[in-house]
């Protein structure tokens, strides 16, 4: 068994983003239960979230986009740059905490506390630009710990996998010219679905050229073509890059009951990649791995994925991967 | 939307040891611009442009003066001269969106299509790509596609834009399209949104069939022989 921590706060609950949308405190709840019920929580490690200090906000997102934010948020209003955007007073705060939590976790995962750790945080934040609120994200969580990382734990070189259905445009816009920052997305095809970028010519540019690496997936594929683009093009980048710490931005949407998107990801699928990655955290990145929380909207389905990915991250019995 | 159904299939083709003077023969004649050059088994193995032959041609010749000896000179060189050498390609079952963004990355005119054994199978220039695009798209913006598939009458599509529009989501664009049923027809709104379970769920409700957008091409997809 490995010591893995455990990110969640009651007050990711309280980013209400109104009736009827997809990103809703149900799908922590359904998480957090799903652990729950499969007997995990008594073997993980809390991980408290505090709020994230703005230097760190900073290093990913510009002032005039942070400032707009908070006065969106505290003032009341109901959206921030796009109808897709809801939120309400209290998301200023849990995005924060999400911030703030997921950079927790890496610390204590750098000071040897713990092992790995899943964060089961709200708002996610891969599609969080520089200056703009995109797809649910207000804030990049998993860029903003990788610079935390960078900058205060000596880490080089970072990994960055992002298996949500979607592109992580934020992410990738945010390391494209970067060299020490690797990003890697699975993701459906972008002239399918949101956010229509993260096709296989971006690949980084001027120094970061070769260290931004996409597989879209056409609508329809399951598990055998996952398995087979991340053997061809994810598993020979991180071993060109050896990552000193690898983060995932998790998403649970391409599962086959997600009505989010096309994909037809099994559960078994699912598991098999986190084997893969948790196989990569061994061979390069001393085990040092952190899973942060992006998409997932079967809430139905959320609570076997989550055990799932979490046993996988424990390394409780079956530790076997399972060929989808 | 895949490159397969837009591209030229009947490839004018030369090979590296053709001279210039052919192969500009074949683009007068045929009244293009770019050349694949295969081998005899068909293999991709470099293009050759219009612009290629004219940045190897002696000035004398380009101005139509009478200069037996750069004649001589340029008739003596052969495509492999100055073709480029493994030319970018791009592959039958890659989208057409995916084509124009790559035209506009690598500034070029024209990929050979090749299939996933090396042979070229047709070419796609911006002149076929433009074609294809009369009717097309605001794919430069996030959005979400859905293909829905409607009984061809009137107020059909009134409904779908309206149920949409009640949601509060933007149009990027509408495309709509023949399906092989007679009377059916499909209806593809590209959505400015990340947000669609809802819209795609309250559409179902309305009676329409949301398709699989992949079922949808592939059946069209020519065979793999």
């Amino acid at each position: 068994m490995r010591r893995t921590g455990f990110l969640y706060d009651q007050l990711y609950l309280l980013h209400d983003t109104g009736p009827y949308h997809p990103e809703r405190a149900e799908r922590l709840l359904a998480i957090h239960q799903g652990l729950k019920q499969a007997g995990l929580l008594p073997h993980l490690i809390p991980v408290p979230a505090h709020p994230a200090e703005m230097k760190w906000i900073q290093t990913i997102h510009s002032e005039p986009y942070i400032r707009r934010f908070e006065e969106h948020s505290l003032g009341g209003r109901r959206t921030l740059d796009c109808e897709d955007n809801q939120m309400c007073p209290a998301t200023w705060e849990a995005a924060l905490l999400a911030a703030g939590g997921v950079m927790e976790a890496a610390r204590m995962i750098m000071a040897n506390e713990i092992d790995n750790a899943f964060c089961a945080v709200r708002p996610p934040g891969h599609h969080a630009e520089s200056g703009e609120a995109m797809g649910f994200c207000y804030f990049n969580n998993v860029a903003i710990a990788a610079r935390y990382l960078q900058q205060t734990w000596d880490i080089e070189r970072v990994g960055i996998i992002d298996f949500d259905v979607h592109h992580g445009n934020g992410t990738q816009h945010a390391f494209e010219s970067d060299p020490t920052v690797f990003y890697y997305s699975i993701h459906q095809h972008p002239s399918f679905t949101y956010p229509g970028t993260g096709r296989e010519f971006e690949a980084g540019k001027g120094a970061g050229h070769g260290f931004t690496k996409n597989s879209p997936v056409l609508p329809g594929q399951s598990d055998d073509e996952y398995r087979r683009l991340i053997e061809q093009d994810l598993l020979p980048a991180f071993k060109r890059f050896a990552p000193q710490v690898i983060i995932v931005s998790t998403g649970f949407d391409a599962h086959a009951d997600d009505e989010m998107a096309d994909m037809r990801l099994t559960s078994e699928g699912f598991k098999w990649i986190m084997h893969a990655i948790m196989t990569l955290a061994d061979q390069y990145s001393a085990g040092r791995l952190l899973s942060v929380l992006e998409g997932g909207y079967a809430l139905e389905r959320l609570p076997e994925l989550a055990a799932d990915h979490v046993r996988i991250l424990l390394e409780m019995a079956p530790t076997t991967p399972s060929a989808p | 939307m895949f490159v397969s159904r837009s591209m030229t299939r009947k490839v004018i083709t030369v090979s590296k040891e053709n001279t210039l003077g052919e192969a500009q023969e074949q683009m007068r004649a045929h009244n293009i611009r770019h050349l694949p050059v295969v081998e005899a088994d068909n293999r991709l193995v470099g293009i050759v442009t219009d612009r290629d032959i004219r940045t190897a041609m002696p000035p004398s010749l380009i101005k139509g003066q009478d200069d037996p000896r750069a004649r001589e000179r340029f008739a003596q060189l052969t495509v492999a001269d100055v073709m480029t050498p493994d030319p970018m390609t791009i592959s039958p079952s890659h989208t057409l969106q995916d084509a124009l963004l790559m035209i506009q990355e690598k500034r070029v005119g024209a990929f050979p299509v090749v299939d996933q054994h090396g042979k070229l199978t047709g070419i796609l220039s911006v002149r076929d790509l433009l074609r294809a695009f009369t009717n097309v798209l605001g794919i430069g913006q996030p959005g979400t596609l859905l293909c829905i598939l409607v009984e061809e009458k009137v107020g059909q599509m009134k409904r779908i834009v309206d149920t949409i529009t009640e949601e509060g989501i933007s149009f990027g664009s509408i495309l709509v399209a023949r399906y092989w049923e007679e009377d059916k027809r499909a209806v593809f709104p590209y959505l400015l949104t990340n947000n669609v379970i809802r819209v795609k769920q309250k559409l179902r409700d309305l009676g329409f069939t949301l398709l699989d957008p992949m079922k949808w091409y592939l059946d069209q997809l020519p065979k793999n022989e």
